[in-house]
């Protein structure tokens, strides 16, 4: 019987070793490729401003797709704020999800909206759309509102936006995001620059809004949150943006583009009818599977990433909300990775199925599980006194200061890109919260996703029930 | 002396016309975005004899702000030329829809500036 | 477990020399790791305190010399016809100073200086340009054009086209193939700016694909600049292998309005590419060629979707009146949506929203078609 238990321990612990050095070097591999990446795009900005851009009349026409569910305390000036995006070809929509406030009744007022005969063709299925507003006044003519029955998620409301939406490109973001004023620009010029491929997504950093300063939907301060939960956050946006996503981007193996602020192809999301209003992660199930149908249908295609952040956005600051984020995404991965399991491995599939795939598999999906196993492993190790000490701190001293180097650098890209913050002290606070990440932060992940995976083998409905009516509130940014 | 509100958020061209315009003897009052140009119009009691707006700007872009001005009565009149790129043509119609009074696309050319703002502050006053 | 920190760290130490490889590889990477993250904070502190510096020096320097410009160039009366570079003289003596005697300190000038040429056109524009000259700032640009890093080549072509400089074809022209993106398109649009002789030569060189974004920039330059002479873009049309040549020749077709390169563009209406096609026929469209309607409906049924809305879209441009009876028909019977979309639009440009077809088309038409017509004649939707 002891022998039995050792064989599987060591079994165990060799997979572990493998699984944790395999992981720890495409990590190292990442943030090579990611500085090559950043650093690549720096220079070319440096000689390429986007106002060329500006006066053409060869620029592409785009889209811009705003769902909004409830905003009525900042509707108003997030809309005018959209107004402001420095681009000559382009239109507005917001898609108002059946808001109970008075949010339709603001917009109708504030830019003298009136319901308009429009030839709406729903090449998406979604809710019902009630009607569809323009503005009579000629300043506001790049606004369409369009005020649908709410659908309950993020996904239907885009899905009747990007049926309305008149340009070959749309821009997908979040009525309470606040965009850069050179978004678009930005997010074209990577389309605009690719010779063989067609861009099918572009994606942008975003970044944690809590402690910013906003005056009428301007951003007029850049700050690292003061609270510690969004500032984890904030750490671990850059991480994922700037090093995993650019990292990713070098090699054309980009996995999710966020759904705070992405540019798609409108015809390849039309085709692969659209986002899925059931997925738990719909930006990711989505991007699964416009690669998956230019794979099918032999168009080679990229998906780039800029690392400069254009999106402000707020995260949750409650431990509460934060979990449901987090489980809700959790969820969404295992869905995505049941769903299109035949990809993995699967040759046919090129770099969608030989390494992103298997990455997000392994390395996403798995880790929490691997993670708590060891943890458990561990804990019964010491129960019954068999633990070696020394091996054991060094090990995880090891684990330790490998994450905080790994932050460090993405903090260090980040600020290649470009100076954001204003003072000494915020750098200084951004570079000590990875020194608690790993023992505040991260068990909170690892249990959130491992509670997510429960809901999803059991497919529990009941406690979703309440939160889910504002699905997209919680969950539309996520940074992985 | 006419008073000439300029609303651009470029440094260097609000550097250039302002200088041209102080050159020629006007008096400019200067803003960078719509926000500043909406307060120092109510302030001021829209006291300008001529408003020079830039297009693409923070808060509020030109168009909104030349539709604000014509839709009060003080305003009705107010001569209002905008400043564009070359190119934009587009927008230059639209503008000129909304009620712009004249356009100058940039790189200015001074004297052409200059032209443009007597033509339109002389039709005020016969 | 009560053993002091000294007898732990011996333990540690003893644990590292007879640990296995695993352990003492884990050590070295601790080690690593930490180094690592202190030089990543180091750079941080560097980039940020020179960058702060950097941004602190440019600007002293910037406001300086908007102070110089404001009092020796821009202070002169726009409308004089003063001899020009009398005042950029005067200007070049108050520019004297130590500021810019350093390389760094002349780059901000070179690029102030370059703002303000975006900005200004005539005699005042003219003087900028022979400010640069007369502080020698060309010789700046003509030494990093031979630097061996290539985005100081670029930096020096933006220089010298945006300052109208000569460069000799024999520099440039090389550059125009070469392997660096960046530094290609600085070098087409440098050569396009300055060259005296054919500026639309490397069309005719061009191997790799225009970008759209190059494409944009080359619009910009060859329309802005006054003193090119414009070819007949047919040639291209015609003859040339490279597909977003002639992409980018229809669109310089129609912003020159060049009714002879026509016949060069109905002839692509036979090109086997549907996407070099469907552009012909935009172009087609946009230049309002009433003589191209008849071929344009006799060919629409064997196109693909996106030529086909191409053609309703032209048809509805040129508008003569001479097909509304297809475009009706399309509207009527066709099952695409964006067919019918398309045909009705055209039919309410080209038919007043009271006429008889309108009124008739609003009574008998589906439920969708009504809802389709009424959204074309709607002045508040634009698309």
């Amino acid at each position: 019987m002891q022998r039995i238990w050792e064989i599987a321990g060591n079994i165990f612990e060799s997979t572990v070793f493998i699984y944790g050095s395999v992981l720890l070097v495409s990590y190292a591999a990442l943030a090579i490729c990611s500085l090559i990446a950043v650093r690549r795009w720096v220079m070319s900005e440096k000689y390429q401003g986007g106002d060329v851009l500006l006066t053409s009349p060869l620029a592409p026409g785009i889209s811009v797709i705003a769902p909004a569910y409830n905003e009525g305390l900042t509707i108003i000036y997030n809309v005018r704020s959209l107004l402001t995006l420095k681009y000559v070809r382009y239109e507005i929509i917001v898609v108002n999800d059946g808001s109970t406030d008075n949010s339709m009744e603001q917009l109708i007022r504030e830019f003298s909206l009136v319901p308009v005969d429009f030839a709406y063709n729903a090449k998406i299925q979604t809710r019902p759309v009630k009607k569809i507003y323009k503005s009579t006044d000629p300043v506001y003519s790049k606004l369409t509102i369009i005020d649908k029955v709410n659908g309950k998620s993020k996904a239907d409301a885009v899905n009747a936006g990007i049926n309305a939406a008149a340009y070959d490109h749309f821009v997908c973001t979040d009525v309470d995001c606040i965009l850069d004023e050179n978004t678009i620009i930005e997010l074209i010029k990577p389309v605009m620059k690719e010779k063989n491929k067609r861009v099918i997504a572009i994606g942008a950093t975003l970044r944690i809004a809590n402690s910013n300063v906003f005056d009428q939907g301007v951003m007029v301060g850049v700050r690292p949150p003061a609270q510690l939960l969004p500032r984890f956050q904030e750490v671990e946006y850059i991480r994922a943006f700037v090093l995993g996503k650019m990292g990713w981007t070098l090699l054309n193996c980009v996995p999710n583009v966020s759904g705070g602020l992405g540019l798609f192809d409108k015809e390849i999301a039309i085709r692969c009818g659209g986002y899925d209003h059931t997925s738990f992660g719909e930006d990711m199930e989505l991007m699964t599977r416009m690669c998956r149908y230019a794979l099918d249908n032999k168009i080679p295609y990229a998906i780039r990433y800029i690392p400069k952040t254009l999106c402000w956005t707020e995260v949750p600051s409650t431990v509460k909300v934060f979990g449901r984020q987090r489980t809700r995404w959790a969820r969404g991965l295992a869905q995505l990775m049941h769903a299109h399991f035949s990809m993995f491995l699967k040759p046919k599939y090129g770099k969608m199925g030989l390494v992103v795939f298997p990455y997000n598999f392994f390395f996403e999906l798995l880790a929490p599980i691997i993670e708590f196993a060891g943890i458990v492993y561990y804990i019964a190790m010491v129960a019954m006194g068999l633990i070696n000490w020394p091996t054991a701190i060094v090990l995880l001293v090891f684990v330790y200061t490998y994450s905080i180097m790994i932050t460090t650098l993405a903090i260090l890209y980040d600020q290649i890109t470009f100076r954001y913050y204003n003072s000494w002290r915020d750098v200084a606070l951004l570079c000590l919260t990875p020194f608690l990440e790993f023992f505040l932060y991260h068990p909170l992940i690892v249990f959130f996703s491992l509670r997510g995976y429960y809901f999803f083998l059991t497919g529990k409905k009941s406690g979703w029930g309440n939160m889910q009516r504002r699905g997209f509130q919680v969950a539309p940014n996520r940074p992985a | 002396m006419s008073k000439i509100l300029l609303i651009e958020d470029d440094e260097v061209m609000s550097t250039i016309v302002k200088r041209i315009l102080q050159k020629a003897e006007y008096q400019v009052d200067h803003v960078r975005n719509g926000k500043e140009a909406f307060e120092i119009l109510e302030h001021t009691g829209y006291g300008y004899d001529l408003i020079i707006t830039d297009i693409m700007m923070p808060y509020a872009n030109g168009f909104e702000i030349l539709s604000k001005v014509r839709n009060i009565p003080d305003g009705r009149q107010l001569p209002v030329i905008l400043l564009s790129n070359a190119g934009m043509d587009d927008m230059i119609q639209e503008g000129l829809k909304l009620g712009a009074d004249d356009f100058l696309k940039k790189p200015v050319l001074p004297a052409e500036l200059l032209m443009r703002i007597r033509r339109l502050l002389n039709k005020e006053v016969s | 477990m009560n053993f002091s920190l000294l007898d732990f760290l011996e333990s540690i130490f003893f644990e590292f020399r007879y640990a296995p490889l695993i352990i003492q590889v884990a050590i070295l990477f601790v080690f690593v790791a930490i180094s690592l993250t202190l030089v990543a904070y180091f750079s941080i502190l560097r980039r940020r305190f020179r960058g702060f510096r950097r941004d602190k020096n440019v600007a002293r320097l910037n406001e300086l010399i908007d102070e110089l410009l404001i009092d020796n160039v821009l202070s002169q009366d726009p409308e004089s016809v003063e001899t020009p570079g009398q005042t950029a003289e005067t200007a070049a003596q108050a520019f004297h100073l130590p500021q810019f005697s350093k390389r760094r300190g002349r780059q901000v000038l070179i690029d102030r200086l370059l703002n303000y040429r975006n900005n200004v056109r005539g005699a005042m524009g003219d003087e900028i340009r022979t400010l640069y000259l007369l502080l020698e700032l060309d010789k700046d640009s003509f030494k990093k054009l031979k630097s061996r890093k290539w985005n100081r080549k670029v930096r020096a072509l933006n220089e010298l086209s945006n300052m109208e400089i000569g460069v000799a074809d024999v520099i440039i022209l090389p550059l125009t193939n070469s392997r660096n993106r960046e530094l290609r398109a600085a070098a087409r649009h440098a050569y396009i700016k300055l060259s005296k002789n054919e500026p639309f030569k490397f069309f005719d060189l061009a191997t790799e694909p225009l970008l759209l974004w190059d494409q944009v920039e080359l619009f910009r330059i060859i329309t802005t600049t006054n003193h090119i002479a414009i070819p007949n873009f047919a040639q291209w049309i015609t003859y040339s292998n490279n597909k977003s040549v002639i992409s980018f020749c229809l669109k310089l077709v129609v912003h020159y309005h060049q009714l002879k390169a026509i016949p060069a563009v109905l002839k692509l209406l036979d090109t086997k590419d549907h996407l070099l096609r469907a552009e012909a026929i935009n172009c087609l469209g946009k230049m309002k060629i009433a003589d191209a309607e008849d071929k344009l409906a006799y060919i629409y049924n064997n196109q693909p979707l996106n030529c086909q809305i191409e053609i309703l879209k032209a048809l509805g441009r040129i508008g003569s009146g001479k097909h509304t009876e297809f475009l009706k028909q399309e509207f009527q019977l066709s099952t695409d949506f964006e067919l019918r979309k398309h045909a009705a639009k055209s039919l309410t440009n080209s038919e007043p929203p009271g006429s008889e077809l309108i009124t008739e088309l609003l009574e008998t038409s589906s439920a969708e078609n009504k809802l389709i017509l009424k959204h074309c004649m709607n002045p508040l939707i634009k698309f």
